[in-house]
């Protein structure tokens, strides 16, 4: 097992926010500034490597059974731990994340790994696995906050940009929609563009592919559309 | 029969191990958040009142009216009365906004700060901004007709494109006014506990 492939895969190739699309709740709702981001990432990654660290360590006492329940304990337990310690030493932060820091339990992400990854690997490999998806979540919101923060506050971290009139609406609740929306097209740029290159195919990932769907004439005219190059 | 036992223990042990834990936390975090909350209830505090030199937050005198507790704040500058500080709100347009307002001996208003409100960020939102609650520093309580936005004949100048954010605040420190007003004396001559 290669362990800097584990780390690394959640900062692009398996990214949460921009890749697997987890944890939507909280992207959308918090990634107003550079800081909210920051602050729910590194949050969330404590509660993801926590969470992953017990849930590896136990993972052949659990029964196959309840281990959703399980996890689902620990988690919520880690996530309340995050709440207390927020609120003591860190209250201005934590007043700004308010329900979102509670809503950590939900947040796919984590559950995702543990069952995914921590529940079938051993404890070491399952803390990189948790700081690298932490860190790939953590990058992306950033990587929203500060986009949605200049746009719609004309402001980086807190310091003014002596930008006029900034678009109010990127960090009212439509611009997160389109700011994900952009990235993720930026994205998908980059890879098929970094594809094309290297003289590679780029295979889209099956499960966002929609060849396969049929609902719209999407689907069937594109193959024709570029030429049959995808 | 023996696995569904299995299954039993092994949830209950987890979740009641997790509960102890939590307890624990609850324990050892307890002290650094009542200290942080009363380190930010200090600050509006500090922020509000005029100079002072008790400690508000001790010697706060709690009247009940109807259903609601109202607490008040007194300020004390060697042992005068100098002036108080209370909480009020009202509906704005996302939702509740509480302000925190401070009078002083002579019942003019020292200075409000906003303290939770759920307004469009970059409309709404600069109620919180010092050009708009600047405008209450200075006027008389005893004179609520002026304690209005200037389209209503009052002396405050509604945040642009924000009037009911606005009309919101000024009904809240009004309100909150009308309140201390009539239980003046109470809060006034009531001495510490200290």
């Amino acid at each position: 097992m290669n362990a800097y492939k584990e780390l690394i895969k959640g900062l692009w190739r398996e990214n949460p926010i921009f890749r697997m699309l987890l944890g939507m709740c909280p992207t959308l709702a918090v990634t107003t500034s550079v800081q909210n981001g920051l602050g729910m990432g590194l949050a969330s990654t404590f509660v993801l490597v926590c969470a992953n660290t017990v849930i590896a360590a136990i993972r052949n006492l659990i029964p196959g059974k309840v281990r959703i329940p399980c996890f689902i304990i620990i988690i919520a337990g880690f996530v309340t731990l995050v709440d207390l310690l927020l609120e003591g030493y860190a209250y201005s932060l934590h007043g700004d994340l308010g329900i979102f820091i509670p809503l950590i339990v939900v947040n796919c992400m984590i559950l995702g790994r543990a069952e995914a990854f921590a529940s079938k690997h051993p404890i070491g490999i399952s803390i990189i696995d948790g700081i690298g998806m932490g860190a790939g979540f953590t990058l992306g919101l950033v990587v929203l906050g500060a986009f949605r923060e200049l746009l719609g506050n004309g402001t980086l971290a807190g310091i003014a940009l002596g930008i006029e009139q900034p678009i109010l609406m990127m960090i009212l609740p439509p611009g997160g929609f389109l700011a994900l929306g952009l990235l993720l097209g930026l994205m998908n740029h980059a890879d098929r563009y970094m594809a094309r290159r290297n003289r590679r195919d780029y295979p889209a990932p099956p499960e966002f592919d929609c060849r396969h769907c049929v609902i719209c004439s999407w689907g069937g005219s594109r193959k024709a559309a570029d030429g049959g190059k995808s | 029969m023996k696995e569904t036992l299995r299954l039993i223990i092994v949830l209950t042990v987890t979740a009641a191990l997790t509960g102890a834990l939590l307890a624990l936390a609850n324990k050892l975090t307890e002290e650094p958040i009542q200290a942080a909350r009363r380190a930010a209830l200090l600050d509006s505090l500090q922020l509000v009142l005029p100079d002072h030199d008790n400690e508000p937050d001790r010697e706060t005198v709690t009247i009940d009216i109807g259903e609601q507790q109202h607490t008040f704040y007194p300020a004390r500058r060697d042992g005068e009365f100098a002036g108080a500080a209370f909480t009020s709100s009202a509906q704005g347009y996302g939702g509740s906004i509480t302000v925190m307002i401070g009078v002083d001996a002579d019942d003019r208003i020292h200075a409000i700060r906003v303290l939770n409100h759920l307004e469009t960020p970059g409309l709404g939102a600069n109620i919180t901004n010092p050009n708009f609650t600047g405008q209450f520093a200075g006027l008389d309580g005893r004179h609520p007709d002026r304690i209005n936005l200037v389209r209503d004949h009052g002396d405050i100048q509604a945040v642009t494109a924000a009037t009911v954010s606005s009309e919101a605040v000024v009904k809240a420190v009004d309100q909150g006014l009308k309140i201390y007003l009539a239980y003046r004396d109470q809060i006034s001559a009531t001495h510490g506990t200290e």
